[in-house]
């Protein structure tokens, strides 16, 4: 693609569903996965890549959506908190947040979980400095991220459970 | 009234969670409306200046552009303010502050918003500006408001301090200084609306105060009650922003001129230019104390920037003077708090209302008391510690659930571990360690004001109960904490408790979210509605089963005979034979808590009809060659009267725990300065320190099953605790918060 | 969000220098984003061409070759702090990458844009330079090679050419010895470095410091080496007091660029204050 576009036609996946989109040049991949494909989980906290609420996987990696183009996306795939759980109803971590309270207002949730998923899928057993670190791109408010790690802890503490 | 076993005290899953966490909830900027204009506001980029003309033709050709509203377009009464009302929604004669609003667009996209806000020419002529309160009280200070530069002054004497002093054995006396604070809830300010069919006005809003916004907002357009409806959005957090007016008067006056659906969404820039900061304190403090480290005398002298309008300026003040003293006896009282005008941002309601600053200071006075006197920190607190049947320094004598004691006993075995393992825990030469406590007091509500609550509580043929609340759930946890009230109530589960919350079509008022108000005056609205329609269900029951009423109860949807449970009626059965004799399915409840006014004088009064107590422990390690911070470890305890959902009271006091780290170390707001989150830092999950939550419950009389609240005291003991750790691990003091980097090394390198 | 600018996605460096050189002045080239995204937002890029740089092989990959260790310029952030050959050869690298930004910047930032970017307290830049780092440009005229101190002008000022790119970094490799990069933040993540440096160091055989590089950040307009400091340092067995007397050295350096400033209040005791933790392990370990 060396011909510049003012209007950018991209083909990707999202939540494991192939989509065409025509986006702008300018326009970043948070705008197009909330505008234009309404997927309004990822939020725009300040859209400078400080807050983390945006966050996203790209090639199932956590990235701020709102430090990408939406060009970008063409032919990666990306996952949003809307297809977090895959087939199933609810995503381990999910039933971890809420078993655990670890949602109040639940603006930074979508993001948390997205780095959430991310982290586990590298580190599948992390310490409480490892979460936190894996966590740190994500400003919470509300919660003081406690109940958020614990939730984080308990669902590696099944997975382990589940391969011995 | 029988309890229902399960439905307090027990950490059921937050209602609208499962929602958050699938992406669902729908936030304000989330809904989708059918072509919608979007608005942005031009915002004065000068602190004072006189508007000369606002020319906006310009912009209004400018392609996408619907129109463009200054104040001449605003059909009732141009003022806006919870309190008092000195703050226009689009500015007429002068800017107070950068960022007042002059002018709104309406746009068919955000960029053409953008770009005809851009256009809008506003000639200004500017002024002198104050950006000090203290030169803002001079003579010669340029004048902000007409009525003067001084907001308000709120006096609180007890006794006579200034003789007390020299009967003391030692005295303190410092100065410190807080500094402006952003509330950096995650989800911008944001709002929708449309115009129904029968041509109401819906506003859809991010918000703690719904009914507020609903009379506001029909004054601002001088229409009457019915053409408002104010539905609360999903809301991502307030912590006392989101009680003023901030989107929903623009989207209203936007709906009223041009019938179409609107959205007004903030960039987390605007939220820094726009809404309301925490107040900036100075305050002089000094203290005196007998030999025994009793607390004799306390005089204080406060003054509290406010900013370009009132907004919440006045219950600050109130609140600070009240609370000037601590979870403490004090024999003899003199405080004077000026709340003055400024052309800084609007400082208005922020976690505490000047509660978390005059703790720094009170605090940090208690541990130079201890030092003087050669007495433990934790000693002299325990001294001092109000009781039940202690008077507090505006007369009040306090009746129950004065829990400050058993909030100290509870960390004291953490304390005194953590102070004899202190010294020998440094592992390197550049670090050393200290430890320190906060204490506090807060009273629950509004200061010495009506602050009632109501609520309905409804049940249907089926027996199916709901309860219809204006309380708005900004994260909080109130709407599960309600459900549970009523539940409770019932003696049914909470999730058989239907609701409808936040809606002022459908909802009653139940005050605004703030004040830690509630868990104790909404839900004693709650309880008071459920046991009114229990009273109708038993009522029935007595006339079916020939039994008397003391002998009945409600459990599990039926009403049961106590000396034998299985005789029991349907709730089903008996709403539909209330209704067949016309008695009311739907009953309001209301509460209101007892308080009396202060003196404009002395300050007396009862302010609050119960208080929350705290204290926290805070461990700390200090690189004395960098002065970097590290919070290793707070302990909290809270009396909260009663824990109706024990997880979450833990989290608001470990959401407590992370906004005092903030508050003590790294946040602040400098004017014309700080404009995004690139340049305000909040503390990120690497910054948290171990946090050990206890619940002390000393149970309130007058509270729903014994609860007060946890909001606000949940932070306020932090940042003094931790400043009170740093002094230990220094030597040296630091009175002016944030002890940031630069502070704490200066402090670090000042040590003897 | 800017509707004027275009999009252009090179797929080789010959499409992307052959644009420059027609389009450089107009284009800004887009690696992680993490910089550019923001003035997209705030206005204040100039650019008439977005150039995406990531789907370019040349500019990717971590290999020691006969040259030393080359890093593309395109690697993220997150792929250098998991290399084991980074690991291995730059660990001080590596330090700095694991606390670069959040985890989601390191997962889109390069070392290539952090470079380019020219900030003072671009978190890579003392690493490279204390592995005396050679840049690659490629530009119209073909190869440019300058050591990457030179890659900075000034605060966000580049010394890359509008038409050119930077293709990858030569680092000397280090393996085994000391080497530490620390940072002062105002807080633990997510915060833009107030002070930072890297240092490595090996002692001779009787214990003195018989190698050693070291380079301040965040501290002068652009990260500079301090040979004054490895002079003076080199030679010597390490104590306290030859320690103290070489952050003392380094922050008079910093005076001597920058000037003093309001924040010379703070930096000067933090830069010496810093300077004995990161060799602190060397004087312990006696």
């Amino acid at each position: 693609m060396i011909e510049p576009l003012k209007t950018v036609p991209i083909s990707f996946k999202v939540n494991g569903r192939p989509v065409s989109l025509e986006v702008g040049a300018g326009e970043t991949a948070l705008h197009a996965i909330r505008e234009r494909l309404q997927l309004t989980g990822a939020k725009e906290g300040c859209g400078i890549g400080e807050c983390g609420a945006c966050t996203i996987l790209v090639n199932a990696k956590a990235v701020n959506a709102c430090l990408m183009l939406a060009a970008q996306m063409d032919g990666t795939s990306i996952r949003t908190v809307e297809g977090l759980a895959g087939g199933g109803s609810i995503h381990p971590l999910q039933k971890a947040f809420l078993d655990h309270h670890a949602v109040q207002c639940g603006f930074c949730t979508p993001g948390l979980l997205m780095s959430a998923a991310a982290l586990l899928k590298e580190h599948p057993c992390p310490d409480r400095r490892t979460i936190a670190d894996g966590l740190s791109g994500n400003l919470c408010r509300c919660t003081g991220y406690r109940q958020i790690f614990q939730a984080v802890e308990a669902v590696a503490q099944g997975e382990k459970e589940k391969t011995q | 009234m029988t309890e229902k076993v399960g439905a307090i005290g027990s950490s059921i899953p937050r209602r609208g969670a499962l929602d958050r966490l699938t992406g669902a909830s729908m936030f304000s900027a989330d809904f989708r409306l059918e072509n919608p204009l979007a608005l942005r506001a031009v915002r004065s980029p000068h602190s004072h200046a006189r508007v000369l003309r606002i020319d906006t033709e310009e912009a209004s050709r400018m392609p996408g552009v619907a129109r463009i509203f200054t104040a001449r377009d605003i059909p009732g009464k141009n003022l806006t303010g919870i309190i008092n009302k000195d703050r226009p929604l689009l500015v007429e004669d002068k800017v107070r502050f950068v960022g007042d609003p002059v002018a709104l667009v309406a746009a068919e996209t955000e960029e053409a918003a953008e770009r005809a806000a851009g256009a809008v020419n506003v000639l200004y002529e500017v002024l002198p500006a104050v950006y000090d309160p203290a030169d803002a009280l001079a003579n010669e200070a340029p004048l902000i408001h007409e009525k003067g530069n001084l907001l308000f002054r709120r006096r609180v004497v007890r006794g006579d301090a200034a003789s007390a002093f020299s009967s003391c054995a030692v005295v303190v006396e410092e100065t410190y200084r807080t500094s402006f604070l952003e509330h950096c809830y995650l989800e911008p300010d944001a709002g929708a609306g449309w115009v129904d069919a029968d041509g109401t006005l819906v506003i859809i809003a991010s918000t703690q105060n719904p009914h507020y916004d609903h009379s506001e907002v029909a004054a601002l357009l001088g229409v009457e009650d019915g053409r408002i409806r104010i539905i609360q959005a999903a809301t991502g957090g307030g912590f006392g922003s989101k009680l003023d007016l901030n989107m929903q008067g623009f989207i209203g006056l936007a709906l009223y001129h041009l019938q179409r659906p609107v959205r007004c969404v903030y960039s987390r820039e605007e939220t820094f230019i726009a809404t309301s900061k925490r107040h900036a304190l100075i305050m002089e403090m000094k203290t005196g104390a007998g030999k025994d480290g009793r607390l004799h005398a306390m005089k204080c002298r406060i003054l509290c920037d406010t900013g370009a309008y009132g907004s919440y300026g006045i219950a600050v003040a109130s609140r600070a003077a009240v609370h000037a003293g601590g979870p403490y006896e004090i024999e003899h009282v003199d405080t004077e708090v000026l709340c003055v005008y400024t052309n800084n941002p609007v400082a208005g309601a922020m976690r505490g209302f000047g509660t978390p600053q005059v703790a720094f200071a009170h605090e940090s006075q208690m541990d130079l008391l201890a030092e003087k006197l050669g007495m433990d920190p934790f000693e002299i607190r325990r001294r001092n510690a109000l009781r039940v049947g202690s008077v507090t320094a505006t007369g009040q004598k306090l009746e129950a659930s004065v829990g400050i004691g058993e909030c100290l006993d509870a960390i004291k075995e953490s304390y005194e571990k953590a102070r004899s393992a202190r010294s020998d825990r440094g592992d390197s030469p550049f670090t050393c360690r200290g430890v320190g406590i906060g204490a506090m007091w807060y009273g629950i509500g509004n200061t010495g004001m009506q602050n009632p609550s109501t609520a309905q509580v409804e049940i249907d043929l089926d027996g199916a109960v709901t309860l219809y609340t204006g309380c708005a759930d900004i994260g909080q946890g109130s709407t599960t904490v309600l459900a549970q009230i009523a539940a409770g109530t019932l003696g049914l589960a909470p999730d058989e408790i239907r609701m409808i919350v936040a809606d002022t079509k459908l909802t009653t008022n139940a005050g605004a979210t703030s004040a830690s108000r509630q868990t104790y005056i909404s839900g004693n609205a709650v309880r008071d509605a459920a046991a009114k329609l229990v009273d109708v269900l038993l009522t029935e029951a007595v006339d079916l089963m020939k039994v008397p009423k003391n002998s009945l109860a409600v459990e599990g949807g039926f009403v049961v005979y106590k000396g034998d449970t299985d005789r029991r009626i349907a709730f089903s059965k008996l709403a539909a034979r209330a209704r067949r004799k016309g008695i009311p399915l739907r009953w309001q409840g209301y509460f209101d808590p007892v308080t009396s006014p202060l003196n404009p004088d002395t300050g007396h009064g009862e302010p609050y009809a119960t208080y929350a107590y705290a204290c926290h422990l805070a461990e700390v390690t200090v690189d004395i060659t960098t002065g970097e911070v590290t919070v290793d470890r707070v302990v909290a305890a809270h009396d909260v009267g009663r824990a109706i959902h024990p997880e979450g009271v833990v989290g608001q006091i470990c959401g407590g725990v992370a906004m005092g780290v903030g508050f003590a170390l790294m946040e602040e707001f400098k004017p014309g300065v700080t404009a995004s989150f690139k340049d305000y830092h909040i503390p990120t999950a690497n910054d948290m320190p171990e946090v050990v939550p206890l619940i002390v419950e000393s149970s309130e009389p007058t509270g729903p099953f014994g609860a007060k609240g946890v909001g606000e005291p949940a932070l306020i003991p932090t940042a003094p605790a931790v400043l009170n750790a740093l002094s230990d691990a220094l030597g040296k003091r630091i009175y002016h918060l944030p002890a940031n980097l630069e502070r704490v090394l200066e402090a670090a390198n000042k040590r003897g | 969000m800017r509707s004027d600018v275009r999009y252009v996605r090179p797929s080789s460096l010959g499409e992307a220098v052959g644009f420059l050189s027609d389009h450089g002045p107009e284009t800004k080239p887009l690696a992680g984003g993490t910089d550019l995204l923001i003035s997209i937002r705030s206005g204040e890029l100039k650019a008439r061409y977005v150039m995406d740089v990531n789907r370019i092989p040349e500019l990717k990959g971590i290999a020691m070759t006969g040259e030393g260790l080359s890093i593309g310029a395109g690697t993220t952030i997150a792929e250098i702090a998991s290399s084991e050959t980074v690991k291995r050869l730059a660990p001080v690298l590596r330090k700095s990458c694991l606390s670069f930004g959040s985890p989601q910047v390191r997962n889109a930032a390069t070392i290539g844009g952090n470079i380019a970017n020219a900030s003072p307290s671009a978190d890579t830049f003392p690493p490279l330079i204390v592995h005396e780092t050679i840049a690659v440009l490629s530009g119209p005229d073909g190869e440019r090679r300058i050591p990457v101190e030179e890659a900075a002008a000034g605060p966000y000022k580049s010394n890359v050419g509008s038409r050119e790119l930077i293709v990858r970094f030569i680092l000397k490799p280090s393996e085994g010895r000391f080497f530490e990069f620390l940072k002062i933040g105002r807080r633990k993540t997510l915060a833009i470095a107030r002070v930072s440096m890297a240092v490595l160091a090996e002692k001779d055989m009787r214990g003195a410091v018989g190698f050693i590089r070291f380079c301040l950040g965040s501290s002068t307009p652009v990260p500079c080496r301090i040979v004054e400091v490895e002079d003076f340092l080199t030679g010597k067995i390490l104590n306290e007091a030859v320690v103290a007397e070489g952050g003392r050295l380094a922050a008079e350096k910093m005076i001597e660029i920058s000037g003093r400033r309001s924040t010379t209040v703070y930096k000067e005791p933090a830069v010496k204050g810093l300077f004995n933790r990161l060799l602190y392990p060397m004087v312990k370990n006696d």
